[in-house]
């Protein structure tokens, strides 16, 4: 025999093989997992498994679902109490002096969402919202004479934007929703005025603050604040010297 | 099942004729080529599994384990030897009706010849003819030069040869 034969020969050895069967249970020995898995992926327990696996993620993604459906709801909606937990915690995450402000802006959002309801005529909505409208107004006025004076100039904006808003409201539906906002610009302006008072102003701020003073005087709180506003901001208030 | 089971598993299929022909050609038995396979396997995972993955030539770790195993089997095989004869169940030699029929009375007469040459030989022959390891992975399992290999190939061939010839 050759030595090509030979190593010809020696190949054909290579049909020495493992019994199959013999083969695939030693695996399954060594390796239990590998076709239990294989076959208990539609088990209950593998699929309790998988719910176990995804619970953090999927929470994750259904609060923060709720959250986004809730921030469209207005007071009376199903899903409102969700939204009034998170302008709670906004409260309650805020600072003293800031919590006049975001009772401010909550009251302006209760405005808006006042607008989107006599639009769509959703009558039911109506009175809830009024009312959380008049609670913020109340918290903001109680709020106020914890307020530092530094921080009374920030609320004339938002007063101001408020004021529209009530008016553009009152006039679609008709009706006064309240002299919150009266009673808010009321000591607002007597705040800023008597601050105002302890400061030394030029000629054409001191023209201002008087003619503030006798708007607050008169009642009319929103032309006192345009007045103060107007007295805060040197560019303005320089623009308007000039004319 | 963990990625560790997916890659031993995939392991195991490459590998699992190898190891076996190897260590069959050695015991010349096919159960206790079957139980020493198993356990070669097994070895292999436990390592496998507390290394995390980290063995870099599986190949030639299964065959250095196989290695082991069936010099452990022999030193026990001998060591059964001092037992009174009529308590020893003698181990099978030769092949199953199986697999005698699997292969041509050449090729037989080539495993017989197989069987008689030295160990170091019918090892070497079985990887470089057989599993078609190249010579370097021969030379790392056997830690020696690529060239003491082919040396070794040469003078197993030859004598495989002598004893084909003499069988």
């Amino acid at each position: 025999m050759t030595e090509k034969d030979l190593i010809k020969q020696l190949q054909e050895l290579k049909e020495i093989k493992p019994n199959k069967d013999w083969a695939l249970l030693t695996k399954r020995q060594i390796l239990p997992r590998e076709e239990s898995v294989r076959h208990s992926v539609f088990n209950t327990f593998a699929v309790f498994q998988w719910k176990l696996a995804f619970a953090p993620v999927v929470s994750v993604f259904v609060v923060i679902g709720l959250f986004g459906f809730a921030n469209t709801t207005v007071p009376g909606d199903f899903l409102f109490p969700i939204k009034k937990a998170a302008e709670i915690t906004q409260v309650g995450l805020s600072s003293s002096a800031e919590k006049t402000g975001v009772h401010l802006k909550l009251a302006n959002r209760r405005l808006e969402e006042l607008s989107g309801i006599a639009e769509v005529n959703k009558v039911r909505s109506l009175a809830p919202t009024i009312k959380e409208f008049q609670d913020n107004m109340t918290e903001a006025v109680n709020g106020l004479s914890s307020m530092d004076s530094a921080t009374f100039k920030e609320l004339v904006v938002e007063t101001q934007k408020l004021e529209e808003n009530k008016q553009r409201v009152e006039s679609v539906l008709g009706v006064q929703i309240g002299g919150e906002t009266e009673e808010f610009e009321n000591q607002l302006v007597g705040y800023l005025i008597a601050d105002l008072e302890t400061r030394t102003l030029g000629e054409d701020e001191q023209k201002l603050l008087a003619e503030a003073k006798d708007y607050y005087a008169a009642g009319d709180y929103t032309l006192a604040l345009e007045k103060i506003w107007i007295l805060s901001n040197p560019s303005v208030s320089s623009g308007q010297a000039n004319k | 099942m963990s990625q560790l089971q997916k890659q031993f598993g995939k392991i195991y299929d490459k590998y699992i004729e190898k190891i076996y022909r190897f260590v069959f050609l050695k015991v010349n038995s096919r159960e206790i080529a079957e139980d020493l396979t198993a356990e070669v396997f097994t070895r292999g995972w436990e390592s496998f599994h507390d290394n995390k993955c980290d063995i870099k030539n599986p190949q030639a770790f299964l065959y250095q384990i196989a290695r082991n195993l069936i010099v452990d089997h022999y030193r026990e095989k001998s060591q059964r030897q001092v037992v009174p004869v009529e308590n020893v169940t003698l181990p099978e030699r030769g092949a199953s009706l199986e697999e005698q029929a699997i292969l041509t009375s050449d090729v037989w007469t080539v495993k017989a010849a197989l069987e008689n040459i030295n160990e170091d030989y019918r090892e070497i022959i079985v990887w470089y003819y057989l599993d078609e390891l190249s010579v370097p992975e021969i030379a790392k399992i056997l830690n020696k030069s690529e060239d003491a290999v082919r040396v070794q190939i040469h003078r197993a061939i030859q004598a495989l040869k002598g004893e084909v010839g003499g069988v």
